[in-house]
């Protein structure tokens, strides 16, 4: 049988894969992905978007609790887990279907099958015990990531559990120990919370949210701490014994070690890239503590092979993947005025309560790299909406470069923060300066006024605090 | 100045261009264009590019309507100033049109000018109103235009978009943002000051489906013209192949094809039970080119042929020890060969030349041809300098050429010229096959599949992976012992990969 071969060909369909195979599409690419999963990957199945599907009944918790403050007043509030588990899961299979979907649409042929690089330009595919090979002139390696293991603590599935199965309890947890106060260590901490669940979560940096900027990360321990959560930053979970009916926890921090009982555990200390069986080896494809090396323009240092996404490292953030995608894809086309990555105008959202988004520089790296800087503040508590939707913990950050008005950071912590991020990357992507900023008209009553207001507390004219 | 009439011609890109397919006018008669707009679409050999307007004025009449194919030069619209009389633009086009080359339909009888073009009536003008504005226009722009690089100036990401658009120099624009950056606002005023339109004020521009005026005056055969009534079809889209200039029946039905506006015509009549069915089509630019190219080079062109067979064992083995010792590379015998022609042409530098029938021209470097297959046809992607490059970069410049030439992204300069050309058809399994010259090249070389064969070495008989290799020349410019000469050294280079280092 003669091989099959493609222009291009995508191994993972994550947010990366399938946006690249699109995209290769468009470009008349004859293009083929190979998933052997789910389509959609992590970010549709298991990540971004079921984790939003939960942390929107957390905000309904929230809100039942504090509708007596508006003069609501209900009895026998119940809840069922499994319901909500139920939304989220069925969320993810309708955009699994819209991927695949968008396959067909765009003529890409989708393989199921585990690939492995056999050769340059050769991958194997293996599908229910039997390899099909295939040739194709590009391949591009979006085979995602996965959550890292402690070498003392490993995810287990029942006491221990990993992202996926924290998305998908069958009963909700008593007392929860989340190790790792990163994005998704802090995502589940506010959700379980919120449900009711009792969380302490254990950071080993000083602070939770460690790649945020300092101020940020103040304000989310101080909201979480005021919600009941234990923080434990500074401290490392040493052990888990797990022979009793509780597991018990070994946690050193300033004052000391101490033994904790809780009768569920998520590890969520990181994440490392899939680069195993993958064929890599053989063919000496360049890897870095467990992610793929690449160019500005997702290119190996193997001819005819590139690494996009996750598994090309960080930050680890589904539309990082698709950016990378898109000019990977266009690089390999000749496409006109494409740019390499500028990791400083990725922006990074945390879903946890209050929300956290930020884009650039924080003003302690902006320092360390060398900037004098002007730097605007502006606290929601000042602001009307925000007051008015009873909201009103958060701080609006910018960091400007003082000699050019480039924006270098943008840090905001707040309600539906995420969705307000993209005007400061708009902003920085046009290379606006503070005056621009200063200049724009923003509607009122909004909480992105606040942005306004953080802008005009560089120049040092805030009108509102 | 009001009275000078500007036309618009058939470009000349590429010396190989000699006629061009009128895609799409962005504009129709009577709007008001200015110097740097995007005025006609024209399709060539494999590429579809952009004429646009070398002055300001008024479109005043269209003689190259969309669907028509033109010689290079040929006349395909006129611009001048509201002003102008009509009888000045008729004159004017009647002088240029009886000089320069008809469009290719009118082989036989040429159409008379005046049927075959549209112009619009002065009074009718839209632009009728703006007639003091437009002598002034092309002068204004056109100083706006000029300029040293204006990279530098400091200008909004939408100024400087806009710039590009209208054809501006920065440089010529005062800024009024802070630190004098050039806003939106600075640079429509400048154009507006210059007697300038805005973009985004014409209505008309890319409007899809081309417009056409009345054709009542077209002259067509009666048949023809129901056709064209039923099917809606504007007689000035057809091309004129009928007799006595008209178009005819075919000329219709060949752009409602285009139009899909007609079902599949099943070809046999009534042949029971056979159906056979053929779909016509008017062949693309593409095809016309090869066409025409591969037609006149084998009429013009007296091809003679030599024939080598050439060992490629250690050639398999050094291509083995490259790939696998560089994570970079992945050499195809493909590119060996290209080194080696580069290699060989260096020292048999009578094949590397260029022969337009009068004029020998010879080249220093060696620009290589490599044939593609693509979808609707083939290209030439070109290996510039192949003689200076080392097998990795050969190998690495022809993938991303043939990956861009398979998605139609080639710039012209990247398939246009070339000293010389390869073409494989080893990877379909094909032994050994003979290939058309690429004019206005001298020579090109077949390449068949590398395969194992018997061979007689010192009196025994042995297997050796042997690879067939003929040398079409062009024998008005090259003669035999010369592609003779080429050929051993070239074998020399396929068998021995390591005399090319040297």
């Amino acid at each position: 049988m003669t091989t099959q071969q493609f222009d291009l060909m995508v191994v993972g369909g994550g947010p990366g894969g399938y946006v690249a195979a699109i995209r290769a599409a468009q470009l008349g690419f004859k293009t083929a992905l190979v998933e052997k999963e789910h389509l959609g990957g992590v970010c549709l199945n298991w990540g971004c978007i079921p984790t939003k599907a939960l942390l929107r009944g957390a905000d309904i918790a929230h809100t039942l609790k504090e509708a007596e403050h508006f003069g609501f007043a209900f009895d026998n509030l119940s809840f069922d887990i499994t319901k909500l588990v139920q939304h989220s899961r069925s969320v993810a299979s309708k955009l699994t279907h819209g991927v695949a979907y968008l396959m067909q649409k765009n003529g890409v042929t989708v393989i199921d099958g585990s690939a492995s690089l056999a050769d340059k330009c050769l991958l194997d595919v293996e599908h229910e015990g039997k390899v099909t090979q295939y040739k194709a002139t590009h391949i591009i390696l979006a085979t995602g990531a996965r959550a890292r293991n402690l070498p003392s603590i490993k995810i287990d599935g029942d006491r221990v559990w990993g992202a996926r199965e924290a998305m998908t309890p069958t009963a909700l947890p008593r007392k929860l120990l989340v190790i790792g106060g990163g994005a998704i260590g802090v995502e589940f901490a506010s959700l379980y919370n919120d449900l009711g669940t009792d969380v302490t979560l254990v950071e080993a940096e000083q602070r939770i949210t460690p790649a945020e900027d300092a101020d940020i990360s103040a304000l989310a321990e101080k909201a979480f701490v005021q919600r009941g959560i234990k923080v434990l930053t500074n401290s490392i979970v040493q052990s888990l014994d797990t022979s009793g009916a509780d597991t018990v926890a070994l946690i050193s921090g300033p004052d000391g070690d101490q033994h904790l009982e809780f009768d569920q555990v998520i590890l969520a200390v990181g994440i490392t890239g899939n680069i195993e069986n993958l064929g890599l080896e053989s063919l000496k494809v360049e890897t870095a503590k467990g992610f793929l090396q690449a160019d500005g323009f997702g290119k190996t240092n193997l001819a005819g092979l590139y690494a996009i996404g996750d598994v090309a490292g960080p930050p680890w953030l589904a539309h990082k993947a698709s950016h990378e995608a898109v000019i990977c894809v266009e690089k390999i086309a000749g496409v006109d005025g494409v740019k390499p990555l500028n990791k400083n105008q990725v922006p990074g959202c945390t879903y946890c309560r209050p929300q956290i988004a930020s884009v650039g520089l924080t003003e302690a790296q902006a320092k360390a790299a060398g900037h004098s800087i002007r730097v605007g503040r502006f606290n929601l508590n000042a602001n009307g909406k925000a007051l008015a939707i009873n909201e009103a913990e958060g701080l609006v950050k910018t960091v400007f470069d003082e000699n050019s008005g480039e924006l270098l950071g943008a840090h905001m912590i707040g309600p539906e923060v995420t969705e307000q991020i993209q005007g400061f990357g708009i902003a920085q992507q046009l290379e606006a300066t503070e005056h621009e900023l200063a200049q724009s008209i923003f509607a009122h009553p909004t909480v992105s006024e606040s942005m306004h207001e953080s802008v005009l507390d560089s120049l040092g004219i805030a009108i509102h605090q | 100045m009001t009275n000078e009439i500007k036309p618009i011609n058939m470009p000349k890109w590429g010396m190989e261009m000699s006629e061009g397919d009128i895609n799409a006018w962005y504009f129709a008669i009577g709007d008001q264009v200015n110097a740097g707009d995007d005025l006609v679409d024209i399709e060539t050999s494999k590429i579809v590019n952009t004429v646009t307007a070398s002055d300001s004025g008024v479109l005043r009449a269209i003689i190259g309507a969309t669907g028509e194919t033109h010689r290079v030069g040929a006349l395909l619209g006129v611009i001048a100033s509201a002003e102008t009389s009509d009888a000045d633009i008729q004159a004017f086009i009647a002088s240029n049109t009886s000089a320069a080359a008809e469009p290719e339909a009118a082989t036989e009888v040429a159409v008379p000018v005046a049927a075959a073009i549209e112009t619009a009536p002065l009074a009718t003008s839209q632009a009728a109103t703006s007639q003091t504005a437009s002598s002034q226009t092309s002068n204004g722009l056109s100083k706006l235009a000029e300029g040293e690089d204006d990279s530098l100036v400091a200008a909004s990401p939408v100024a400087r978009r806009l710039a590009a658009e209208y054809g501006v120099n920065l440089n010529n624009i005062i800024g009024t943002g802070r630190h004098d950056r050039v806003s939106k606002g600075d640079l429509e005023a400048a154009v507006l000051a210059a007697g300038g339109r805005l973009i985004g004020n014409s209505l008309n521009k890319a409007n899809g489906e081309a417009q056409f005026g009345d054709d009542s005056h077209i002259k067509a055969t009666p048949v023809a013209r129901r056709i064209a009534t039923q099917l809606g079809i504007n007689l000035l889209e057809c091309r004129v192949s009928g007799d006595r200039g008209r178009v005819c029946k075919a000329d219709v039905e060949a752009v409602a094809a285009l139009k899909n506006k007609m079902p599949a015509q099943t070809g046999g009549s009534a042949a029971a039970g056979i159906s056979n069915t053929v779909e016509s089509q008017p062949i693309s630019g593409m095809r016309k080119t090869i066409a025409a190219r591969l037609q006149a080079s084998k009429q013009t062109a007296p091809h003679f042929r030599v024939h080598i067979d050439a060992e490629i064992d250690a050639l398999l083995e050094v291509r083995k020890q490259i790939n696998n010792s560089n994570t970079n590379a992945k050499v195809s015998v493909n590119d060996f060969i290209v080194k080696a022609c580069a290699s060989a042409l260096m020292k048999v530098p009578a094949i590397n030349v260029q022969f337009d029938g009068e004029q020998l021209s010879y080249f220093s470097n060696a620009d290589i041809s490599v044939a593609v297959a693509i979808d609707d046809g083939l290209i030439t992607p070109i290996v510039t300098d192949a003689n200076h490059k080392g097998l990795v970069e050969i190998s690495n410049t022809t993938r991303d050429l043939a990956t861009r030439a398979k998605l139609g992204r080639l710039k012209p300069e990247e398939f246009q010229g070339g000293s010389f050309c390869i073409s494989n058809l080893g990877m379909y399994g094909i032994k050994q096959f003979d290939a058309i010259i690429n004019p206005p090249q001298g020579a090109i070389l077949a390449v068949g599949a590398g395969e194992q064969r018997p061979v007689v070495k010192d009196g025994e008989l042995a297997v050796a992976t042997v690879m067939s290799l003929t040398l079409s020349s062009d024998h008005r410019i090259i003669d035999g012992a010369v592609a003779a000469q080429f050929m051993s050294v070239l074998k020399g280079y396929l068998e021995q990969p390591a005399t090319m280092l040297g």
